[in-house]
């Protein structure tokens, strides 16, 4: 931007830009230093902020006792498996948006957006009733299902936004060459979206890992994830604040390192697009 | 154009959206017409869908008038003294509690997230990992960052136990046991969670407007904070209102993070409508329905006008 800045106007704002980053990281940076404190040093007032024991038996304790591993296990699966099918489903349907739009493609994108922000409580009941019936209730499939219905219009929505960044003319001129619609989309589109894939992917696992309303509707027990482990240490009392720390960094640590290693991923896929 | 087979093109253009097209239809839209069909009966338990089921049970509004008639949802005893001198603006229930999230989450959020594009727009150096930290919160599993948030604000282990030994005696930051405090707690987790996401849409709205615009201002002498609140502020409009919309559909629907935060408690103090969706549904069908229906009516009111703004725009950039 051309705005005149000076030098030292821009050491404040610099100084300032990191202070509201400490603030706002500092719930998730204690969180991942309670982690390895021991329960007493967790509780102790005055707070300290770098335990002088530090140990690792949260973590073991966490892992061990607890049934986690099969609580992990749920979240990846429901993470990666939704995407998955999610992409199956809208890559097709994206690319006839973005290439062979008709004049009720704006209207079917908007239609579609809006449903994504309607609140899912007013799908929970009919949701509730089908997988009660259909013995889907409290399955992987379930939630693998559950979790592709609603994130759809997400993944949809910027596989078009990505997709709208590609020239047609590419796809035109291989067709010229005599590809196959099917050719087409395999071979030259899809190769030429990867990297829009690939952040569509990354968005996806995150809102699927995140899913809270769902995850904790639609389970019981077995196919619980992470998300409704963690929601079970419901009002946290003192006496083991430093083993839920280390159940939620264990959590939230392969969002953050996969978030830090693909920041212009993360930030136009949680920002629907908005932010190129 | 010439098109190898456009016919076919076209029909499969239509194949491939089909199963997006399917299952928004059932899922959304039936689902939606299901749960406002059936709120206006008397069902007990879980129907399939019949015809019959819903013209033998139809009560009409009976279900919104035991809902609104419910203190856990709505508790406005004041309201009908409005105008006297007992009124006093208080009201307790999911709804009203949700109303008050929405509009302090929404104006801080907003407020802040703006404060902080402009902050970020003055060339500071590594933006990028800004941006990326800014957008932690949103990115994150909001009922494990809930429980931090639980803790800072409990009477016992949190802030207000530190400040306290610190000689401070009366702080009081312990708002997650207040009956009166807690909504406001769940805000400050809220407007957490959300600055980063509305500082992102901001900045990508900042950047979008003419450098031109910038170097009149400064010709005009026209000091740079006039210039953001009086030029650059109105003709972002279209990503205030898309920021707002994404923002208030993420405030109605609130659920994570009370869960996480409170459970609803203490007793049904910080309870919201999605919350109570989904724990009366076996034991009060009808008012989870209706209640469902509620929210719905909440969402159309922002969504609609929205819709029309973007839809109208696009039509007159054909």
């Amino acid at each position: 931007m051309a705005r005149a800045v000076t030098t030292q106007r821009k050491l404040v704002y610099t100084i300032a830009a990191w202070s509201v980053a400490l603030l706002i990281f500092f719930p998730v940076l204690w969180t991942i230093l309670t982690s390895f404190k021991t329960e007493t040093s967790a509780v102790a007032n005055p707070p300290e902020l770098l335990s002088a024991d530090w140990t690792l038996e949260n973590y073991a304790e966490v892992w061990g006792r607890t049934d986690y591993p099969r609580f992990f296990l749920n979240s990846v699966i429901i993470s990666v498996g939704s995407t998955l099918l999610g992409l199956l489903i809208a890559i097709p349907a994206a690319w006839s948006m973005a290439f062979v739009p008709s004049n009720k493609t704006k209207d079917l994108l908007m239609w579609m957006l809006s449903t994504k922000m309607m609140p899912a409580a007013a799908v929970l009941i009919p949701m509730y009733l089908i997988f009660q019936r259909t013995g889907l209730f409290d399955t992987r499939t379930g939630l693998v299902l559950a979790l592709m219905l609603m994130n759809l219009p997400v993944i949809i929505w910027m596989l078009y936004t990505y997709f709208k960044e590609i020239p047609g003319e590419i796809l035109e001129a291989a067709r010229m060459d005599g590809a196959s619609l099917r050719d087409e989309v395999l071979y030259i589109l899809t190769p030429m979206a990867i990297p829009g894939i690939a952040s569509t992917m990354l968005l996806n696992i995150i809102l699927a890992w995140n899913e809270a309303f769902w995850t904790i509707t639609l389970t019981t027990t077995k196919a619980a994830p992470l998300s409704a482990f963690i929601a079970s240490f419901s009002a946290p009392q003192g006496l083991f604040y430093a083993k839920l720390s280390a159940a939620s960094t264990m959590a939230i640590a392969p969002i953050l390192i996969l978030g830090w290693f693909s920041q212009k991923q993360l930030v136009r896929g949680l920002t629907f697009g908005a932010v190129k | 154009m010439d098109r190898p087979n456009p016919l076919f093109r076209n029909l499969s253009s239509k194949l491939a959206s089909a199963p997006m097209v399917l299952i928004v239809l059932c899922v959304f839209v039936g689902g939606t017409l299901w749960t406002i069909l059936f709120s206006f009966t008397n069902i007990k338990i879980l129907p399939i869908f019949t015809p019959s089921e819903w013209v033998n049970g139809f009560v009409g509004f009976a279900n919104y008038e035991r809902l609104f008639n419910t203190d856990r949802w709505m508790n406005c005893p004041a309201i009908t003294k409005i105008g006297t001198e007992a009124w006093k603006f208080k009201c307790a229930g999911a709804m009203p509690n949700m109303v008050t999230f929405a509009l302090l989450a929404i104006t801080i959020s907003m407020t802040l997230g703006f404060l902080l594009a402009v902050m970020m727009d003055q060339k500071i150096r590594l933006e990028g990992v800004f941006r990326t930290i800014y957008l932690y919160p949103f990115a994150l599993s909001f009922i494990v960052t809930g429980h931090v948030w639980a803790w800072i604000m409990s009477p016992e282990y949190g802030l207000q136990a530190a400040v306290r030994k610190l000689g401070w005696e009366s702080f009081s930051f312990g708002w997650i046991a207040d009956r009166d405090m807690v909504m406001y707690a769940i805000v400050i987790a809220g407007i957490w969670q959300g600055t980063g996401f509305v500082m992102a849409l901001m900045l990508a709205g900042l950047r979008g407007i003419d450098e031109d615009i910038w170097k009149a201002a400064r010709v005009d002498g026209i000091p740079a904070w006039r210039t953001y609140l009086q030029i650059v502020l109105p003709m972002m409009k279209p990503v205030l209102v898309t920021t707002f919309v994404i923002v208030a559909s993420g405030a109605v629907r609130v659920y994570d993070l009370v869960v996480a935060m409170t459970d609803g408690g203490p007793g049904i103090a910080s309870d919201v409508p999605t919350r109570y969706v989904y724990t009366n549904f076996s034991a009060n069908l009808g008012q989870s329905l209706s209640a469902s229906t509620v929210m719905l009516v909440t969402m159309a009111f922002i969504l609609i006008p929205w819709i029309r703004l973007e839809f109208g725009k696009k039509e007159q950039g054909h």
